[in-house]
């Protein structure tokens, strides 16, 4: 297979694979032992109506009891759910690739792996079909949706050999992305916004206009939002802005401001267009990001 | 615009803007670096956040530097003026002749130490900026008016000169400086020619005579005076203007009298308690309070015994107020010193008791110099050419007939400085010469000759109880020996028109024997009849002895006016004619010794006690004055060289006296010369870049408020 010429049997990155695979298949087994008879109750295999039988329609699918009662051959018909396609966006510019100096907290980068491991793990397990597009200011890796259990690997494989690098362009990725999505699909766009044009909004209405299911992730590492660093501070973008040597006690307020602004103005736009908006902190334990996104599923296959 | 600062020293202190520099650089190493995400967030905030954000570490750092440039500024004590030196001083090439008081008025209490420091700082503001092509001189105001510095350009010159100089010990001469700068003037090829006066104002030296030197009506220089009398501190409340110091002789106790002088110079206030002190070789030996009403002068005297036969240098002090240099009197004191005297026999024979001086020699020394401290020397009409009058004390003219050609006035000079002068008749003298040439030194003329015959009732002293120094000592049985003393013969005499005289001895028949009179500083007696037995019996008598050693001792009491001079600052001290055999040193208070090339030594600018040595020239035959031609300091005196004698130089009072000349007599002395008046005060002001606005204390409190705002922000860090 192509993608299998891609792997790379670096032992670090397969000891990373299956440290993410481990951490992942152990947080979606644990999420859904706890939803796993609410899911059977529920719609998966949801009756649809009775058809009546013509050749080729399957056995086991006839309706024995209503045979008994009629003496006329019925097919249940179920109504089938939706197979999704899952396109999984993963910022990796390098302001993803942020660590805390006080070594506080998950980096970012791991977090938002993990998430994307455990998202696809849990689509995976579903037979939903899952891709992966790693991006800074272009699509740095690909990997097209699939539904085989065995995808996951892939996947896995993608998220584990990426290094953040480079600076967001988020409007450029999704302007190229859009052709190849197809319509009525899902897309997760996980990443730290922290681009500083400001065609998101655009962007998002065009992915909206197209019928795609939006689900964006903001993930912030707490030292992002807080700016709890004292003293006398030269700080080095991990992008391409210029260094800037401060005092954050200075600004601390005004940059806290800015944050929750940021944050804010996300939130109000996802609201606008029916986008759904998770802003998580990588202190945030990611089963929360993950149950959240299953109440989300759940409500989408009901209605 | 001017900025100038009096302690200059101070602004090494800016150096110290290294510290916080350091500190800066140093906590600025001390930065940590993060590599961060959300860089341009930080950006836009800080860019918001500039009104509220506080100070950095940069303005900390200005602040710091501020603050240390601030106090460094503030202790150098900078000044500051609107106008420069230009105000004084043409812009355009001229020629200005600086006169500077520099008498001891000068060295009156100030701000800055003295009124001459801040003269002297006036001065150098307008010779420090000296445009292009001008020149200037100074001239010294005090008696000696010396010429500091002659035409120059260098502005650097003056001062050099005047940063170590100090005001002298002399009185104000406005007038000799004046004529001295106009002198100078005449001599520069610039058209425009100034003079400036720097000068606390003191009537004292501004007397008429001395410009008339001066050919003031045909000079139109402008004169511009400066006016420092009112920059003076505190008040000079009393000078030491006396110090005069004798022994009792006439007793024969040892006891040293010292009588001084003291004088309140305030017109206004009286002190109550003044301590007048008295120090004999540098030990204090008493001391005493005065009470001194406004303007009074009061006599003080001290007393003390006298342990052995040292000389004594002492000083009558009174404590220090804003003019010291009044304040001390020193004198000098040789105790029991022999009195020599000259005798001059009008009538020698070769047999030495027929002469006419044979008793009287006899008497003043019978027979040692040790008992009677008189050591007399006979001496002929002829011999008198040859000899210095100023070795002796005390001169005895022994029925001498005339005197040689114009010795009269040698004897008078000799007078008038503290000689005494004892005159004996006889039947030798002629009275014509006495009444025409001697009528200076004379009170009375010798009118005629009384004589009577052996067997006649002889002429009888009048002999009272007398309370003169000379008379009081004889007792009762003394006096009635006295009285029976025969004089055969006599001058009668007259007195001469306003002269005052004092008649000590009389005859019964109211004749005065002894006549006694002071001719300036010295004494006159005339003793009507003879020293030798040829009129009178007295010689013989037992009273003689003391009656004509008391008459020496007493008449010569000017003799350490002769010896001992006491000069006042500035005066030449003329060693006498015969010591030129020798080589002269002399030793200033200060410790300068100076070789003289003849007998005169001008060099007395210093109060105090000079001392004089000689040297025997051995090599008298080549010695010629054409080798010392002037007068050297050397830095030891030859170990040979034997002290001669002593002389105390004092301060002249009348320069202490505060009464200051108006603008109006200043402008009528100086005649057509134009007058521009300038205070020392108003400069503070204006003009004077020395003393301008005094930034010290604003710069103080802004360091201050750097502190406090350093503070704070160090806090808020």
């Amino acid at each position: 297979m192509e993608e299998k010429e891609t792997f790379s049997y670096d032992p670090e990155v397969l000891a990373r694979i299956s440290a993410l695979k481990l951490r992942a298949l152990n947080l979606v087994e644990g999420l859904l032992s706890g939803n796993h008879r609410s899911r059977h109750k529920g719609s998966s295999v949801e009756f649809a109506e009775y058809k009546d039988y013509s050749p080729g329609d399957e056995i086991r699918h006839i309706d024995w009891k209503v045979v008994g009662k009629t003496d006329k051959y019925h097919v249940k018909q179920f109504e089938q759910s939706t197979n999704l396609k899952c396109t999984l966006l993963l910022d990796c510019s390098g302001s993803m690739g942020y660590v805390s100096p006080k070594q506080s907290g998950m980096i970012k980068m791991d977090y938002a792996r993990t998430l994307a491991a455990s998202i696809s793990c849990l689509l995976l397990k579903q037979f939903d079909a899952v891709g992966l597009t790693l991006f800074n200011d272009k699509v740095m890796h690909y990997i097209p949706p699939r539904s085989k259990t065995s995808h996951l690997q892939h996947i896995l494989h993608g998220l584990s050999t990426i290094e953040p690098q480079g600076v967001t362009r988020v409007d450029q990725v999704i302007e190229k992305l859009v052709e190849r999505l197809k319509s009525r699909g899902m897309l997760v766009l996980i990443s730290d916004l922290f681009a500083r044009e400001d065609n998101i909004q655009r962007n998002l209405k065009l992915l909206v206009s197209r019928g795609l299911e939006v689900v964006l992730f903001h993930v912030l590492h707490p030292d992002e939002v807080s700016l709890p660093f004292e003293g006398d501070i030269i700080f080095e973008s991990l992008e391409d802005d210029p260094q800037i040597g401060l005092d954050p006690q200075d600004i601390r307020e005004e940059y806290q401001k800015a944050v929750q602004t940021q944050i804010e103005s996300y939130r109000s736009l996802c609201l606008g267009l029916g986008v759904d908006y998770v802003f998580l902190e990588t202190t945030t334990p990611l089963d929360q990001a993950l149950s959240y996104y299953l109440l989300k599923r759940q409500s989408l296959t009901k209605v | 615009m001017n900025l100038n600062f009096l302690s200059p020293i101070f602004l090494f202190g800016l150096l110290g803007i290294a510290i916080p520099i350091l500190i800066h650089l140093m906590t600025r190493r001390q930065q940590t670096r993060i590599r961060f995400s959300a860089v341009y967030l930080l950006l836009q905030s800080k860019k918001r956040a500039v009104k509220k954000s506080t100070p950095n570490r940069l303005l900390l750092l200005l602040i710091r530097c501020l603050g240390i440039l601030l106090l460094s500024l503030a202790l150098a004590h900078p000044i500051f003026s609107f106008s420069g030196p230009a105000d004084l001083l043409p812009d355009s090439p001229s020629a200005s002749v600086f006169i500077l008081d520099d008498s001891y008025s000068m060295g009156f209490r100030s701000e800055e130490g003295t009124v001459f420091n801040q003269a002297v700082s006036r001065l150098l503001k307008p010779v420090g900026k000296i445009p292009a092509k001008s020149v200037y001189s100074i001239v010294l105001a005090s008696s000696s008016t010396r010429l500091l510095q002659d035409w120059t350009e260098d502005p650097t010159l003056a001062a050099k000169l005047l940063k170590t100089s100090k005001p002298s010990f002399e009185t104000t001469s406005i007038g000799k400086a004046v004529t001295k700068a106009i002198q100078l003037l005449e001599s520069a090829t610039q058209k425009d020619k100034r003079i400036y006066i720097f000068t606390d104002l003191d009537k004292n030296g501004w007397r008429e005579d001395e410009f008339s030197d001066a050919d003031l009506a045909n000079k139109r220089y402008p004169v511009t005076l400066v006016d420092f009398s009112s920059l003076g501190t505190g008040s000079n409340l009393a000078a030491v203007q006396e110090a005069e110091v004798s022994q009792e002789f006439l007793t024969n106790s040892r006891v040293i009298r010292v009588k001084s002088k003291v004088a309140n110079l305030m017109e206004d206030r009286a002190i109550n308690e003044l301590d007048a002190s008295l120090s004999i070789n540098g030990k204090q030996q008493s001391e005493g309070t005065l009470k001194l009403a406004a303007g009074e002068e009061v006599k003080k005297e001290f007393t003390f015994p006298l342990k052995g036969n040292e000389p004594i240098e002492g000083v009558v002090e009174i404590p220090d107020d804003a003019l010291g240099a009044d304040n001390k009197r020193f004198f000098f004191f040789q105790p029991d010193q022999k009195i020599k005297v000259l005798v001059v026999d009008g009538d020698p024979k070769t047999v030495a008791h027929q002469r006419e001086t044979f008793y009287l020699e006899n008497a003043l020394n019978p027979f040692t110099v040790a008992l009677s401290n008189i050591e007399p020397t006979i001496s002929t009409l002829e011999q008198l050419q040859v000899r210095d009058l100023f070795d002796f004390s005390a001169v005895m003219l022994c029925n001498v007939r005339d005197l040689p050609f114009d010795y009269e006035r040698q004897l008078e000079k000799y007078v008038r400085q503290g000689g005494a002068l004892f005159i004996a008749l006889g039947d030798e003298i002629d009275p014509k010469f006495y009444n025409e040439k001697m009528g200076n030194l004379l009170p009375v003329s010798i009118k005629s000759l009384h004589q009577v015959g052996r067997s006649d009732e002889p002429f009888r002293l009048d002999i009272k109880k007398s309370a003169h120094p000379v008379m009081q000592v004889f007792k009762s049985k003394s006096l009635e020996e006295m009285k029976s003393i025969r004089f055969n013969s006599l001058y009668s005499v007259e007195p001469r028109e306003n002269r005052k005289f004092t008649v000590p001895l009389k005859f019964t028949n109211q004749y005065p024997a002894v006549v006694e009179t002071d001719v300036g500083k010295g004494k006159v007696v005339l003793y009507v009849s003879s020293v030798d037995r040829d009129w009178n019996n007295f010689p013989i008598q037992p009273t003689f002895l003391p009656w004509i050693q008391r008459w020496v001792k007493y008449s010569a009491k000017g003799l350490e006016s002769i010896q001992n001079k006491n000069l006042l600052v500035g005066e030449t001290f003329e060693w006498k004619k015969s010591a030129a055999d020798n080589f002269l040193f002399v030793e200033s208070p200060e410790g300068k010794i100076t070789q003289l090339a003849g007998t005169t030594y001008d060099e007395t600018f210093t109060p105090g006690v000079y001392r004089l040595f000689k040297k025997p020239n051995e090599k008298k035959e080549n010695f010629a004055p054409a080798e010392t031609p002037e007068s050297k300091v050397i830095p030891k005196l030859p170990e040979n060289a034997i002290p001669a004698g002593t002389f105390t130089v004092n301060v002249d009072t009348t320069e202490s006296v505060a009464e200051k000349i108006s603008e109006e007599e200043v402008q009528k002395l100086l005649g057509n010369l134009q007058v521009q008046f300038s205070s020392g005060e108003d400069s503070h002001q204006n003009a004077d870049p020395s003393s301008g606005t005094p930034l010290a204390t604003p710069f103080l409190l802004m360091v201050a408020g750097m502190l406090l705002w350093e503070g704070f922000m160090v806090r808020r860090e």
